[in-house]
């Protein structure tokens, strides 16, 4: 379909090459997202943490993540909520009252689609809240949504 | 523990339960009774929002690894058709049983969510459930008529949800007609108005109407329109926060007719 395909003429936007932060504890989920990543015709490199400690120290470039630059952020976070050791409300939580990751794009990418787990997520400043369909052809047409509005349409705050 | 599912009646009252026990000369004792009673049904409550959000997250991941994959392996353009018909299976499957998880959800929010009351005109809901029906299947002729001036007090959402199980019922059980024939009408009576939603479908056999509104039971097999036995259950749930009851009659001339009542609200 020609409208599935990004227009050429195209702004030069930071977020065009970016990588793209994962955060997902699910070795399904993570390789389901590849492939409709894949299949989007996202190029962005896909980097995988797989709980929510991980997660922070990526961000805030400590721990295992400790030689990363931290003012390198990736162009958006795509965060599961339910994940081990520290889970997705907390690392949005973090991911706030930072003063460089503030502005970071969250998409919550989750299974869940409970009043509850909605409202806490925009409470804490999410930018987006989407519930992975169960069928494959809904989801590879939402992530390929999500790469067009995040990373070929919206313009972000220029990183420090 | 896992909370059995809610059933289909009135809100749990445990203090009739417990009533004979109770020292009714005593108001302190009966007040802390009534307390103890008040804190384990919002424990209770809780345990079941856990369990729904339980639910939702947990079984519903396996369940799309199960369908993704099975698309990833139906999208084989080598595939032999027995393979290709046994993935489709497996497809077809998991689609059911996400469907049952929504229901089941859809069931347990509509038992605890708080009733946001407002004024309510159930013709326009009952219009634009239609309008999702025939979006829905677009080549079906139907015609649909709904009463003016269906003022009701209640939550929007819930009856919204209400008609489009009653009407989505209609709509299925009417496929083997040419003409999908729905009628809302309201009569007040009281503080209440009386509603009923009528239809020309296959109707039923009424020595079962009892067993329409219990959850997961079924009295039309796939192939005539039934689903997973939820919807009624959902629709007599909405009706019963909203202090009424619903019930069911097979119409003499083939269909059937599904009555509730509501809190009326001021026409004006």
């Amino acid at each position: 379909m020609s409208t599935d395909r990004m227009p050429d003429e195209r702004p030069a936007r930071a977020n065009a090459h970016r990588e793209i932060l994962l955060v997902e504890d699910n070795p399904d989920d993570i390789e389901l997202t590849r492939i409709a990543f894949g299949e989007a015709k996202i190029a962005n490199e896909l980097t995988v943490v797989r709980d929510g400690a991980e997660a922070l120290d990526y961000l805030f470039a400590r721990g295992d993540h400790a030689g990363r630059d931290p003012h390198q952020l990736p162009s958006i976070v795509l965060l599961d909520l339910n994940l081990p050791k520290v889970d997705g409300r907390e690392v949005l939580q973090a991911i706030r009252d930072n003063p460089v990751t503030r502005s970071l794009p969250v998409v919550v990418m989750t299974t869940s689609a409970e009043p509850f787990d909605v409202e806490a997520s925009y409470a804490l400043g999410v930018n987006s809240y989407i519930q992975k369909p169960v069928d494959f052809e809904r989801f590879v047409w939402a992530v390929k949504q999500v790469g067009l509005y995040w990373l070929v349409l919206n313009q972000p705050r220029d990183s420090a | 523990m896992l909370l059995p599912l809610p059933t289909v009646g009135p809100d749990p009252s445990m203090s009739d339960a417990r009533a004979p026990e109770c020292p009714l000369d005593d108001a302190a004792a009966l007040r802390r009774q009534l307390d103890a009673c008040r804190d384990e049904l919002a424990a209770l409550r809780q345990e079941q929002a856990t369990f729904a959000h339980g639910i939702s997250h947990d079984l519903r991941a396996p369940l799309r690894a199960i369908e993704s994959f099975s698309a990833l392996v139906a999208a084989d353009a080598t595939l032999a058709a027995a393979t290709r018909s046994h993935v489709e299976r497996v497809r077809a499957a998991a689609a059911r049983m996400d469907g049952l998880i929504v229901a089941l959800l859809e069931l347990s929010r509509v038992s605890r969510a708080e009733l946001q009351a407002q004024r309510v005109e159930l013709g326009l809901l009952a219009e634009w459930s239609v309008a999702e029906l025939r979006e829905a299947e677009p080549g079906r002729d139907a015609r649909i008529e709904v009463d003016p001036g269906l003022y009701v007090l209640g939550d929007e959402r819930l009856l919204k949800l209400l008609l489009e199980q009653l009407l989505g019922n209609a709509w299925k059980f009417s496929r083997e007609r040419d003409c999908v024939q729905i009628q809302v009408s309201g009569e007040r009576a009281g503080g209440r108005l009386q509603l009923a939603v009528r239809d020309s479908g296959c109707g039923f056999d009424m020595r079962y109407s009892e067993r329409l509104f219990q959850p997961f039971q079924r009295l039309h097999g796939p192939e005539q329109g039934g689903g997973h036995g939820l919807g009624l259950a959902i629709a007599q749930r909405i009706v019963e926060r909203h202090g009424g009851r619903l019930h069911a009659r097979a119409l003499p001339a083939a269909g059937s007719e599904f009555g509730f009542d509501l809190p009326a609200a001021a026409d004006a």
